[in-house]
């Protein structure tokens, strides 16, 4: 049977690269995409919290108040999201 | 010297076209979609028609890049997330024709603008809120309401956790757009240099230019990779709730 000698070789293979996943998990691409990724999350979500507090203040006619402080919370946003893909990239 | 910013100019091909107070003429933008989803179409026509034990280029290119996304779907989402492959594919591969047909010069980028790229992260949001709230119910609120935080904090927790949540288009758009105009418009200033200095002056901006282009490619297909990549992750944490 020619497919047998293939089965074992299919499988030693599939061990081998298990293997080197485990091994070199820091060598993957996602490292370098990750941070990239770090960037834009900051400034992403206080962008975000600027337009929400914008819009409040254009509905109730509070001109200085929702933008301040939905600034600072797209702020603190903004700093958790850093900190959580931060996390995800140590698992 | 040349405006560096001309490159990103959409412009009418053919005639106008008009929907109510909507232009949906035939534009440049539109060709260099249609040009980049009728060549993968094409490589995977070629690619999947001859299934032989030993593959040949095209066939080596899509099984290659079938296993590189199913890894990555799989590393990142999990099992649950198998049956979103086709979507998520489509959608890398797309996205990487897009930046890398933008390589070639004098052809237009398409993920250069940020229309686009928010079109595409738009979607992809809603489709991951509705497919978290079709599997969770509304269990998927869950998802703002960390555990283990005091009563005292919940409500601003709550609306941090909403900004961060509605962050996720923006930064997944912007993320995109940003590193292809930013690098797109940087290769021409560099290439207007080459021309104002000469041939005595111009020989190092030119070895920039050339650094650029290897750098260029790379954040071409780094950029697909990460927005395919971050795809994986919103649908994990719709498919997964596990907070």
């Amino acid at each position: 049977m020619p497919k047998d000698p293939l089965k074992t070789r299919l499988e030693i293979a599939k061990s081998k690269i298990l293997r080197k996943n485990l091994y070199n998990k820091k060598d993957n691409p996602s490292s370098i995409g990750t941070a990239f990724k770090l960037s834009t999350e900051l400034v992403s979500a206080v962008a975000v919290g600027t337009i929400i507090g914008f819009i409040f203040d254009k509905t109730f006619g509070t001109k200085p108040w929702f933008i301040l402080i939905f600034f600072f919370v797209g702020v603190v946003a903004g700093i958790t999201n850093v900190i959580r893909s931060a996390k995800n990239m140590q698992k | 010297m040349a405006n560096p910013m001309t490159q990103f100019n959409v412009h009418r091909i053919g005639p106008e076209i008009k929907v109510g107070t909507f232009d949906i003429s035939f534009t440049n933008a539109s060709l260099f979609m249609i040009i980049s989803s009728v060549a993968i179409l094409i490589i995977f026509n070629l690619g999947s028609k001859k299934n032989s034990l030993i593959p040949n280029k095209i066939q080596l290119l899509a099984e290659l890049s079938y296993t590189f996304v199913s890894k990555m779907i799989s590393d990142t989402a999990g099992l649950k997330a198998k049956p979103y492959f086709a979507f998520i594919f489509s959608l890398f591969m797309f996205v990487l024709f897009c930046n890398m047909f933008g390589m070639i010069p004098y052809t237009f980028t398409v993920t250069s603008h940020i229309i686009v790229t928010f079109m595409l992260a738009a979607f992809i949001f809603i489709g991951v809120t509705v497919i978290g709230f079709m599997k969770h119910g509304f269990g998927y609120l869950k998802l703002f309401v960390p555990s283990g935080v005091p009563a005292v904090l919940l409500p601003l927790i709550v609306v941090i956790e909403i900004i961060s949540y509605l962050s996720r288009p923006i930064s997944l758009s912007v993320r995109l757009f940003a590193n292809m105009m930013a690098g797109h418009t940087m290769m021409k200033v560099f290439g207007g240099f080459v021309i104002s200095l000469g041939i005595v002056g111009g020989w190092l901006p030119l070895s920039f230019s050339v650094a650029l282009t290897g750098l260029e490619i790379l954040v071409a297909f780094l950029q697909a990779y990460v927005f395919a990549i971050l795809t994986c992750i919103y649908l994990n944490d719709a498919l997964n709730l596990h907070h």
